[in-house]
């Protein structure tokens, strides 16, 4: 759901002003509660910042000349509307969200290619000059099998690959939600082998059924942004990275980016980052190469040569 | 001095109802006692509330006069350009699109600003299926410069760029710009979070943009590749063994069409595409030694030669 912060700088409260206004004249007559819920403010805020617009119009500011709005026990009514009939054009900020949203909603599982949604798009898009704006977004085999679980509350049985421990586990799932960020897909689920609520990553998935049972719902709400895996519990990990090792910043959450020479902060830095598993990191360092090595903990200093070495026995047995 | 909410509110409404432009004395005059009396502070105040007017898209036109007030500045807002425009939208697409922007995250309220502007208003979404993608300043004007096609600079890999931007996309969580690089005069593919400070556009209508230009032919379709960047995918391929235990998972992530081999033993040879070594190295690495490249032998020494460095360079 989008945030619903309330407006708190004069910027943002005239913001939501000239969206307030049009819709309470279109309606003439609007419980205050309401127009609260609606933006997303308290009731006091509204009554203020509608008090304030009453006393705005044309100069010289007699009664005929302001907007004409006045609130009794708790309803906003409206006279003839004057000023502020209709709302105020899209900005491109906001034209570029809707059509984003919507074509991304639009290639979610269950998604009607020629439903509403789709319909609504076309009409948009003629008018925001929508011709280069492309969303794609592939998604793992299994996630409208799991989203189709969700929806229907149907426990599932799974093979899940787990990366941290090297693992393919068998287990039973109550599917909550699902959610795609920066490219992956997860399913939020009840964990029956862990007696948790856990987060897989889908295209982990190995295997789905239906076990033919059933869970009753409830309300969740996915993690979004890059905040839930950095979890305060995990342990951290201090490396010491190259510029050729710089895309570990723009991929994982960090906790810190410190230059070692603050006079060349594009040289070598030091990074704290929450470290998921140990075989995550392993793979993470071995991927940064020599572009990379650890700090601290010491027990970790040697993870990235022996990860190497435990990859090459393979070519040497093998090959 | 007045409260800024109540003096925006005031001059906006000033400046859509007069017929005729508006001097900032005039204005100032009109709204007597709204805007402080020497002239430096009054400018400066002006100049901050028509800031705020215009980020919030609101077309302020301007125009220097002749005549009496020769060589002032004149102001007015048309009604025309401001109103939002009636779009067309039934009640149940603009439902749609509601549930679509509460179900999207891009981190910003703007969705949610545009959604009120059409009437709408956020109940509570689905929670059980939600989308992010990532979002910066830069998307907006980028966007807008694509459907403007105006030229975009901005700074790349320590360099200025000016494009002539064709498309916006964004592919498996990553936003990509792709256009007409004007120094190299060759189509080029940029990601968005790479760029370095903030994107000017140039005037409306700088070019043409190619009829059926198609990003995503451009941008590689990538498998876990967040290690392209740049750069063309010419066909080359890699065969790799994989352990039973991931076959399944590559496979799938693959399609059953890079299969060369099935074993007995649940283990897999697959055909990969290694173009890039770059991101065909990292996909080898997540697989650790469940994962073994066959061939070609050159393929496989460079690989060996990165693990060798590794466990002896240190």
């Amino acid at each position: 759901m989008a945030s619903r912060k309330a407006p708190k700088t004069a910027h943002e409260r005239f913001r939501r002003l000239l969206v307030m206004l049009p819709w309470i004249m279109e309606r003439g007559e609007v419980p205050v509660a309401e127009v609260a819920e609606r933006f997303g403010m308290s009731e006091e805020a509204v009554i203020a910042d509608l008090e304030r617009a009453s006393m705005c119009g044309l100069p010289p500011f007699e009664p005929g000349d302001l907007i004409d709005l006045y609130i009794d026990d708790g309803v906003v009514y409206t006279g003839p509307p004057k000023f502020f009939t209709r709302p105020l054009r899209l900005t491109a900020p906001e034209g570029f969200a809707l059509l984003v949203a919507g074509r991304t909603a639009l290639q979610l599982p269950g998604a009607d290619p020629e439903g509403p949604l789709a319909r609504g798009l076309s009409k948009l898009a003629d008018r925001l000059g929508a011709a280069g704006l492309e969303v794609q977004m592939a998604r793992p085999g299994f996630a409208d099998p799991v989203a189709a679980a969700v929806e229907e509350r149907a426990e599932l049985q799974i093979g899940y690959w787990s990366a941290g421990r090297e693992v393919l586990s068998e287990r039973v799932i109550d599917p909550l939600a699902v959610f795609t960020d920066r490219g992956y897909w997860y399913v939020l689920a009840d964990d029956h082998l862990s007696g948790e609520e856990r987060t897989f990553r889908i295209d982990r998935i190995e295997s789905v059924e239906r076990t033919g049972g059933s869970f009753a719902g409830r309300d969740v709400t996915p993690p979004t942004g890059t905040s839930w895996f950095s979890d305060a519990d995990l342990p951290r990990v201090t490396l010491r990275i190259s510029p050729s090792a710089r895309w570990i910043t723009e991929r994982y959450p960090i906790d810190s980016v410190t230059p070692v020479d603050p006079a060349a902060p594009r040289d070598l830095a030091d990074i704290v980052l929450p470290v998921a598993s140990e075989a995550w990191l392993a793979r993470l360092l071995v991927r940064a190469g020599t572009g990379v090595e650890v700090v601290e903990p010491a027990e970790w200093r040697d993870l990235a040569r022996s990860t190497a070495d435990r990859v090459l026995r393979r070519y040497s047995s093998a090959g | 001095m007045a409260d800024p909410v109540e003096r925006m509110t005031n001059v906006l409404t000033l400046l859509l109802e007069t017929r005729v432009p508006l001097t900032l004395v005039e204005i100032a005059d009109r709204l007597a006692g709204q805007y402080p009396d020497a002239e430096t502070a009054r400018r400066t105040a002006f100049e901050r509330d028509k800031a705020v007017l215009r980020s919030e898209g609101v077309p302020i036109e301007q125009v220097v006069l002749t005549g009496r007030q020769a060589g002032q500045t004149g102001y007015w807002v048309d009604r025309e350009r401001y109103e939002l425009g009636d779009f067309g939208l039934t009640d149940e697409e603009r439902n749609a699109l509601q549930l679509a922007v509460a179900t999207v995250q891009l981190g910003t309220d703007w969705g949610e600003q545009a959604i009120w502007k059409l009437g709408g208003g956020l109940g509570a979404g689905r929670r059980d299926l939600e989308a992010s993608l990532p979002s910066s300043p830069s998307l907006p004007v980028l966007f807008q410069a694509v459907s403007d096609r105006a030229i975009a600079a901005f700074g790349y890999r320590g360099r200025k760029r000016a494009l002539e931007p064709y498309s916006l996309l964004a592919q498996n969580g990553l936003w990509y710009l792709v256009g007409r690089d004007r120094e190299h005069d060759e189509v080029r593919v940029y990601r968005v979070d790479r760029i370095e400070g903030t994107v000017d556009a140039g005037e409306p209508g700088a070019f043409e943009r190619p009829v059926d230009f198609d990003a995503r032919a451009l941008v590689p379709a990538d498998f876990k590749g967040r290690g392209f960047g740049e750069g063309e995918a010419e066909a080359e391929w890699a065969s790799v063994w994989v352990s039973d235990v991931r076959a399944g998972g590559v496979v799938r992530e693959l399609g059953d069409g890079a299969v060369e081999e099935r074993r007995d033993d649940g283990s897999v040879v697959v055909r990969v595409p290694c173009s890039n070594p770059l991101a065909f190295r990292h996909w080898m690495l997540e697989l650790l030694d469940e994962a073994e490249i066959l061939g070609p032998s050159s393929v496989r020494a460079v690989f060996v030669a990165y693990l060798g460095e590794l466990v002896g360079g240190r």
